[in-house]
């Protein structure tokens, strides 16, 4: 039942990039969202191909979890690639019928949008939310935004939030599953019918999923209240983030990586 | 003053929850109204009352996570009033929760564990040394690396220990924090913060609804409408008959043993209470003295079933989750007879659920299949186009059921179901107006909203919101669940009524008490297979539980103890039956002994 739901879910396993500290990643990955959306060469993308395999041996990621990753995605890739192949009318024609026609140009242009779409997924996954536990990304965003505090941003307490909700996407999941099938007990059908129907029957689960999302919140304060949280002042950590050597080199080493696969890709134009 | 550096003082405290809700013009619900308590450093409490007693509120004030309106709290010593302890207080008090879910922070589990010393700003490696020994007290020091989510419930409870403990606590609060575990895990888990409490000298209080678990304890406050209705050790409240004004009842071997006094003309005193020692010799004292009156006899007041009559048929039914390997069910083969209770019963994780959600094609049929039989033919769960029938025909209540409410008021809450069968205006009121009274809601109850409700009442609009459809089968998965006394009472009065009224009924629960009183027949499953199925006084006796190995109801443990002492004085002693009401064998047990006396004269 959780199986579908691999956004934001982070993968236990003792590897190299789940080691790295989670700021270096942090801003490897702001690196390789630029170096993606950059390229645009056959060569150069599939060098970053190879990077990211590397990345994905280091960061012990087995197949299945990848694809599980990947699948929800797939139809939102197919959809951005139907829509550039069909309205880029640049380029030599390779098929034309009625109002639909396929260049050669389009069909790159398309093929490079869904394949960045899927590097962009790869990437978020290895880089941050499969190799770093939720509580350790929001550390890292603490620290890394902290200057922010002296225009009073309150850092600590949005890193903070965003752990919870991501500690808390399994749990609701279930919960929707669970609210699902007592509706359908009742006859509720959100599977056939007209859209309007649809919609409205997923109000029988959005209002009860509301209610109990409050009834959680509600608790889980009193909870933290007693284990006397109060703010980002004053506490320790079990965990401290630490700069190694290794981290050093390995952000070294992959912005390199990215630097090289943009050169190549500009010297090829 | 010295002495009350070894109390925690709640004196005359008084607290409302301030509801924002001008326009309704009600006045601020008196959560506490005048309480005072004095618990003892060390000492071992429970607290009792109803559901929104109060309970639960005294339990956050002591841990000053509610701050009293009038009163004065005073925690060893430390007066809560003055900001410069507040926090101290609160450092040296902890609180586990009823729901697991509700109260981890962190992924991981060492994570969480550390969240509450990291909030006092304990450094390492001291901070490491907590943890580590935390997670070695509870006994989940391996699993240090895991998901927090990958633990089962009593796992998660335990864990909440560990997050305590970690923070070096004097006094530890459990709110009903056993309520949503199993049998097994709930022993697991009392036996592990008693051994805590004596390990590390803490002042334990527990809230809870488990009048055995009550027993565990040095003394027990009873709260009632905000304010301390009975204070004493356990043998001196369960001597009041009172209890049930608070939503209360005696453990269920207590109340044999008022049944047998009664039956004998005795009466029973605080210290015949006091251990199961002192409760038999006083019962058997009771039953060896001359001139008992033989009681009447004890008669079946279910209709009997036709063994016969099948409703619905399990096949071969077996199902794996996707991904994974081992089988949720396997190989279920049961037959369910028209107008029985049938308990299903098992393990959090044996695969009741599953089960269940194939009954009403909730889970399609892969392996095997689930058969209706109705008036009108046969309809197959495997039968895509039967859905809508089967659900009309097998009702389904989950647990909680009262998470799945939505609509403005109860009455179209009730509708809902009916509206999607497309069923006219008129012929809808009449119904749910039925089906409101089967579960005993007002009609200003069913103009309200169900988000206004009180939490049995929000259980029995959403059960009503099944029986609307008049289901001729009804599963019902734990309906008492977090229910006071009185209330689980109340839920099984109902669930008699609509098998009197014809209806067949699937009781899931792994309350073995509750289960042997109201089902007609049992099947035990374990690890997703069918271990037996048979009549409650069949399947709990002794020699059979053994074979089976499951726990005993409570009252045939402890009768079992009276009636071995009982063969030994009249050694040709015959017991006629095995009942799990008290006041049956109560009556079995008088029986057997008044027959035996005459036989010896």
């Amino acid at each position: 039942m959780l199986d579908n739901v691999s956004l934001g879910r982070y993968y236990p396993a003792h590897s190299f990039l789940h080691d790295t500290d989670p700021r270096v990643k942090t801003i490897l990955y702001a690196v390789y969202l630029v170096a993606i959306f950059i390229i645009k060469e056959p060569v150069s993308i599939g060098v970053l191909a190879g990077i990211i395999i590397l990345q994905l041996i280091m960061a012990k990621i087995r197949p299945g979890i990848l694809w599980a990753t990947v699948k929800p995605i797939l139809p939102l890739a197919a959809f951005i690639f139907l829509i550039n192949i069909f309205t880029i009318k640049q380029g030599y024609v390779l098929f034309s019928w009625k109002i639909f026609t396929i260049t050669d140009y389009g069909l790159s242009r398309a093929a490079i949008m869904a394949i960045r779409l899927i590097f962009l997924i790869i990437s978020t996954s290895i880089l941050l939310t499969l190799t770093t536990t939720p509580l350790k990304m929001s550390d890292a965003l603490e620290k890394l935004f902290a200057p922010l505090q002296i225009i009073r941003v309150p850092v600590h307490e949005m890193a903070m939030m965003m752990s919870i909700a991501l500690r808390f996407i399994p749990t609701l999941a279930a919960e929707t599953q669970k609210i699902m099938k007592a509706q359908q007990s009742r006859g509720a059908d959100y599977d056939t019918g007209s859209f309007i129907n649809k919609v409205k029957g997923y109000i029988t689960v959005l209002i009860p999923l509301f209610v109990s999302s409050f009834r959680r919140a509600d608790e889980l304060a009193v909870a933290m209240d007693a284990r006397c949280y109060r703010g980002g002042k004053g506490r320790t950590k079990l965990n401290p983030l630490k700069i190694t050597l290794k981290d050093v080199l390995c952000g070294i080493l992959f912005t390199l990586l990215a630097v090289l696969v943009v050169v190549i890709d500009l010297s090829l134009r | 003053m010295p002495e009350n550096e070894n109390r925690i003082e709640i004196k005359n405290v008084s607290f409302s929850y301030d509801i924002d809700d001008e326009t309704s013009g009600k006045a601020p619900r008196l959560a506490l109204d005048g309480i005072s308590v004095t618990i003892e450093k060390g000492s071992y409490t429970a607290i009792l009352g109803s559901n929104g007693s109060g309970k639960s509120t005294l339990a956050k004030i002591i841990d000053i996570l509610e701050v009293p309106d009038s009163g004065k709290v005073v925690i060893f010593g430390k007066d809560a009033s003055d900001d410069d302890l507040f926090w101290q207080i609160r450092e040296h008090c902890c609180c586990v929760f009823q729901n697991p879910d509700n109260q981890i922070v962190g992924t991981m589990i060492e994570e969480d564990v550390a969240f509450g010393p990291e909030n006092l700003g304990i450094p390492n490696p001291e901070l490491r040394e907590r943890v580590d020994q935390a997670l070695k007290d509870v006994g989940l020091f391996e699993y240090r690396h895991k998901e927090t989510m990958a633990l089962s419930g009593g796992q998660k409870q335990k864990l909440a220990i560990a997050g305590a403990l970690a923070m070096k606590p004097d006094i530890l609060i459990l709110d009903e924090a056993t309520a949503m575990l199993d049998p097994s895990s709930r022993d697991d888990f009392l036996t592990l913060v008693e051994q805590m409490r004596v390990e590390k000298g803490l002042t334990l209080i527990t809230i809870t609804h488990d009048m055995t678990e009550a027993l565990r304890c040095d003394k027990i406050v009873i709260v009632h409408k905000g304010k301390v209705a009975l204070e004493g050790a356990p043998e001196e409240i369960f001597m009041s008959d009172d209890l049930w004004k608070y939503g209360l009842k005696r453990p269920v071997k207590f109340n044999f043993a008022f049944e047998i006094a009664k039956l004998t003309g005795s009466t029973l005193s605080k210290e015949d209470l006091k251990s199961n020692e002192t409760l038999i010799a006083s019962l058997v004292k009771m039953l060896t003295k001359p001139g008992l009156t033989m009681p009447e006899n004890v008669v079946a007041e279910k209709k009997p079933v036709d063994e016969s009559d099948i409703i619905m048929s399990v096949k071969g039914l077996s199902y794996t989750y996707g991904g994974g390997d081992t089988k949720a069910i396997d190989d279920i083969n049961l037959d369910i007879r028209r107008g029985e209770v049938l308990g299903i019963v098992g393990e959090s994780g044996c695969g009741k659920t599953t089960l269940i959600s194939h009954m009403n094609a909730i889970i399609r049929p892969v392996e095997g299949d689930v058969i209706i039989h109705t008036k009108d033919g046969d309809l197959s769960c495997k039968n895509k186009k039967d859905t809508m029938k089967i659900r009309q025909n097998v009702g389904l209540v989950f647990q909680y059921p009262e998470y799945q409410l939505f609509e403005e008021t109860v009455y179209k809450d009730i509708a809902y179901g009916l509206k999607k069968m497309n069923v006219s205006k008129e012929e809808q009121k009449t119904l749910i107006l039925d089906a409101a009274n089967k579960v005993g809601l007002t009609e200003r109850e069913l103009n309200s909203s169900p988000f206004e409700l009180s939490g049995g009442q929000k259980r029995r609009a959403a059960m009503a919101g099944v029986l609307v459809m008049r289901p001729g089968i009804l599963v019902l998965d734990e309906p008492a669940s977090g229910l006071d006394p009185k209330g689980r009472q109340e839920m099984f009065a109902i669930i008699k009524g609509l098998r009197d009224s014809g209806t067949t009924i699937i009781l899931v629960s792994h309350n073995m008490d509750e289960a042997a009183v109201n089902c007609d027949r049992i099947c035990l499953i374990d690890n997703g297979k069918i271990k037996a199925v048979g009549m409650p006084a069949e399947l709990f006796v002794k020699k059979r539980a053994d074979e089976l190995k499951v726990q005993l109801p409570r009252i045939t443990r402890f009768s079992a103890v009276l009636r071995t002492e009982l063969a030994e004085i009249y050694p040709d002693i015959e017991f006629k039956g095995n009942y799990f009401n008290p006041e049956k064998e109560a009556k079995v047990i008088v029986t057997a002994v008044c027959e035996a006396g005459d036989h010896n004269a």
